[in-house]
């Protein structure tokens, strides 16, 4: 999901780039003293999720949690998820410094997306908050690889080729990412829901 | 049970991310494509692999001359990965890697190399099937230019030279591919590096806001 340096064009690179800026402002203004801690594990937990390689077909997809990261984060996504993306770029040279921006709105956006989707449902009852889960992990992902698609349309792929590729490169994610995002939500519920109420 | 823990609301939610992190973290791999690529007997021989190891299969390679960025030709890489072709000219290459997906990397020969694999193709053909170069790395302290040596041809001494020093470096050129793989996967010193920086952050952040709130 990561974007290499040197595929995209400069127009998408720099809104990319105004965008991410813009969501991260944003998130930082919500994020109090209280919640720092919290968007940093976050982050950690984001930076590390690159690194589980999950197996589908020829293709290489891993893990993202961006869905889980919204659900409890909301627009406080997009600092965190800045921050690990920076880090892997560094450190992994996974995706680059220039596509930083592009790569950021590609998986905070659909975080936030799940949070006002699927948010209320995880303060709900037990079941609710199961789908709630399901469902923000698998948007995340899901609506991230339609955004990959959008952004290397610029390239000169055409549109519906690249998403049905991408999007079905990453069904497996999809349901693993929601299996787990479902799984942290309903144990965080049990041993510490104000977490979950605090969100916003 | 009722688990009770003092302090952050996030230590709880830590803990639980980290232990399933740790859970799946067994085999640790990436999501970056590389190209490796070198130029022998007036041909260029590439391969692309994932940094798990995994070859790049089917992908579309560009071959452009580095300095104008002027397209030459393209292919794609085979089942292994692996993509060749006769040198088109004498000028450095780069070869871009599509992975698809956002996927991309390249890798430059340098102008000396191609001109070196240039002189070295016609010989190799002019001294028939001896020679198996097919793994050989192009190395310039390996080639022997052809002296004349009384007695015995400069053909035949480079024949059996270039066979025994390449029976010496194919464990040698083996290891140090697997070397250099190895060097691009993430290491453990990155991933805790990483999750320090993220805590050096975090400090920092709270450092400034604790100052505010005073």
């Amino acid at each position: 999901m990561h974007i290499s340096e040197g595929v995209l064009s400069a127009p998408v690179l720099a809104t990319g780039a105004l965008l991410a800026a813009g969501g991260a402002a944003l998130g930082l203004r919500k994020m109090d003293y209280e919640r720092i801690p919290g968007v940093a594990v976050l982050s950690s937990a984001f930076f590390v999720a690159s690194l589980i390689h999950v197996p589908a077909g020829p293709s290489n997809v891993h893990l993202v949690l961006n869905g889980l990261a919204g659900i409890l984060l909301g627009w406080m996504a997009f600092p965190s998820i800045l921050v690990a993306l920076s880090l892997q770029a560094v450190l992994f040279q996974f995706g680059g410094i220039t596509s930083l921006g592009v790569n950021t709105v590609i998986m905070a956006a659909p975080a936030v997306v799940s949070f006002y989707l699927f948010g209320p449902l995880i303060r709900r009852g037990h079941i609710m908050s199961i789908l709630g889960g399901f469902g923000a992990g698998a948007a995340g992902i899901g609506i991230g690889s339609i955004l990959v698609a959008a952004a290397l349309v610029s390239t000169g792929e055409s549109f519906a080729g690249v998403a049905k590729l991408i999007v079905a490169a990453h069904i497996p994610v999809m349901v693993i990412e929601g299996i787990i995002t479902a799984f942290c939500v309903t144990f965080l519920k049990k041993v510490k829901p104000e977490i979950l109420e605090v969100a916003k | 049970m009722k688990i009770r823990v003092q302090g952050s609301g996030f230590g709880v939610q830590a803990v639980s991310v980290i232990i399933i992190l740790l859970c799946l973290a067994s085999n640790v791999y990436a999501h970056k494509v590389s190209i490796y690529a070198y130029a022998e007997d007036g041909m260029v021989f590439s391969e692309g692999y994932f940094a798990d190891g995994s070859r790049s299969r089917n992908s579309r390679v560009e071959v452009v001359e580095a300095e104008t960025g002027k397209k030459l030709l393209e292919g794609t890489t085979d089942d292994n990965g692996r993509f060749s072709f006769k040198i088109p000219g004498v000028a450095s290459l780069r070869l871009i890697l599509h992975a698809g997906m956002g996927h991309q990397n390249d890798y430059t020969l340098s102008r000396e190399e191609i001109t070196e694999a240039m002189e070295k193709g016609p010989e190799a053909g002019d001294q028939g099937p001896v020679v198996n170069r097919r793994e050989t790395e192009d190395n310039p302290g390996v080639s022997v230019p052809p002296a004349a040596v009384p007695g015995v041809s400069p053909s035949e001494i480079e024949a059996v030279v270039e066979k025994a020093v390449d029976r010496k470096l194919r464990p040698v050129l083996r290891i140090l591919l697997a070397l250099k793989e190895n060097s691009e996967k993430p290491g453990i010193t990155e991933i805790i590096g990483g999750i320090g920086y993220i805590m050096g952050l975090m400090g920092t952040a709270m450092y400034f806001k604790s100052r505010k709130a005073k």
